[in-house]
């Protein structure tokens, strides 16, 4: 049984600048994620990648189709929870004012994190030395570069240890040293269990076991180079 | 009844529309375009007051705990009309939240301090009901709109970070949270600045009003206190009432942020 199962997801919706109804813009698009892969997600701009990420988590209206982790439909989730299990890092995450830590332990701070054991000065300190960040917890978070931003926005998602990882385009704006930590970080969540679906316009690293090429609404399964 | 007051004639009343004039000429020099709208403000101004004026003198003859309470809930009717059509960012079905934080607010506080400091007799006394229900709809009625569209604007601005939020699992209310505080701690400053200029840099118009009508200065203070207390109090829950009543407008039942491309 797959970790992640979309089934038959439509999108479709009326852009302001083209009236004249709504236009479908996926079209009954099926995907598996398996534990412990990366996969990668891509197509040209405009064809509706980050809109596919969207509706994974549910922070899009769908008109049909179904979700469902661990073989449990979607409906048997709070909204919260499911978007905390299934986590989308979008392409501009912002930080809140405060030092990294504050920002790293921001999820902990939330409702659906209540009761949950926040993670030690030390693993987050670990996990920002993976994503080759050299800067310590009490550095302030608005004083980063906008690389290092996305980076600490990364850390923040992967410490509440997600089942499933949506990431669209992360590494757009990083160098290429910066972008392989965040690979070799995404590998490491990815060894520890999770499934990581990433948008990357970037030539393949190499780590994906699956591709999937978004076109004109379509979703089609690419041979892996 | 009209003890220390110098009535002012009608004649003189509507001479004193000349003093309009100022603002009709600097519309016409200036091109502003302003000139239907400053006509139209000043026949609203004569109207309003006066039928007003009717409506108290008649009140006052027939009073009857449903006749004010009537009177009341026009006011706060027409207040909640003012308020959403004053609102500036795109919203929609706020008549209902707003009628709803407008009278919880200013009607329920205007009401405690009528009973609990003025008790005036009989308790459904239009004299004191009706004014001091009319300032206080009046303060909150802006101080609702400004509340708003401050919200709003915020929610807007912070739309990367709500969807941040939204997407490591905060519900709408911890997503918002930061924009609520915003508009509220904006909405309670200007009322706290009139308290703190109040006598020094001017008379507020209730106590000048009381002054004018030949009341013993003192006791106008004492009702200007009062009042200004009532204003702190009632912006404060109305703009608290409204923030909660409305930040969901931006979100989808699913709890996720309506961000300008998808609203």
């Amino acid at each position: 049984m797959a970790l992640f199962e979309a089934r038959g997801l439509c999108v479709s919706y009326e852009m302001a600048d083209e009236p004249g109804g709504p236009a479908p813009r996926l079209e009954n698009i099926s995907l598996c994620l398996e534990r412990g892969r990366i996969y990668d997600l891509t197509g040209p701009s405009g064809a509706g990648k980050s809109m596919l990420l969207r509706a994974c988590a549910q922070m899009m209206a769908v008109q049909s189709g179904t979700l469902a982790l661990n073989g449990e439909d979607s409906s048997a989730f709070s909204f919260q929870e499911w978007r905390r299990r299934v986590s989308l890092v979008p392409q501009h995450a912002s930080l809140v004012k405060g030092t990294i830590r504050d920002n790293l332990l921001l999820p902990w701070t939330l409702r659906v994190n209540r009761g949950a054991q926040p993670p030690s000065d030390e693993e987050l300190q670990g996990l920002l030395d993976a994503a080759a960040l050299g800067v310590t917890l009490d550095r302030d978070a608005a004083k980063l570069s906008g690389g290092q931003a996305a980076r600490v926005a990364l850390v923040r998602t992967f410490a509440t240890k997600p089942d499933v990882l949506l990431l669209d385009e992360v590494d757009a704006a990083l160098d290429d040293a910066s972008a392989d930590a965040v690979g070799e970080l995404t590998e490491r969540m990815a060894a520890a269990g999770a499934a990581c679906l990433r948008i990357r316009h970037r030539a393949s690293d190499g780590r994906a076991a699956e591709i999937f090429r978004l076109e004109r609404g379509i979703l089609k399964r690419q041979a892996v180079a | 009844m009209t003890g220390g007051v110098i009535d002012i004639g009608y004649l003189e009343l509507f001479a004193a529309s000349a003093l309009m004039l100022v603002a009709g000429i600097v519309s016409w020099r200036l091109a502003l375009g302003q000139e239907k709208n400053i006509a139209v403000s000043t026949v609203r101004v004569f109207v309003q007051l006066l039928a007003m004026g009717f409506v108290l003198i008649y009140l006052f003859q027939y009073q009857s705990w449903w006749l004010v309470l009537i009177v009341i809930l026009a006011m706060a009717l027409c207040a909640t009309q003012i308020a959403v059509s004053r609102v500036k960012n795109q919203v929609r079905g706020l008549w209902l939240p707003v009628f709803a934080s407008l009278l919880c607010s200013s009607v329920v506080i205007a009401f405690v301090v009528v009973e609990g400091v003025i008790q005036p007799e009989p308790w459904y006394s239009a004299r004191q009901l009706v004014p001091i229900s009319g300032m206080a709809l009046g303060n909150t009625m802006s101080a609702t709109a400004v509340a708003i569209d401050r919200l709003f604007s915020d929610m807007d601005s912070r739309s990367e970070e709500i969807f941040t939020l939204v997407a490591l699992g905060a519900t709408p209310r911890e997503a918002a949270f930061p924009s609520i505080k915003a508009a509220v701690g904006a909405g309670i400053l200007p009322t706290l600045a009139t308290m703190s200029a109040a006598g020094i840099v001017q008379i507020p118009g209730m106590m000048s009003g009381q002054i004018l009508a030949g009341a013993d200065p003192v006791i106008a203070a004492k009702y200007q206190i009062v009042v200004l207390l009532m204003m702190s109090a009632a912006t404060t829950l109305a703009i608290v009432l409204i923030c909660f009543l409305t930040f969901r407008k931006r979100f989808s039942k699913e709890g996720y942020f309506l961000d300008a491309g998808i609203r």
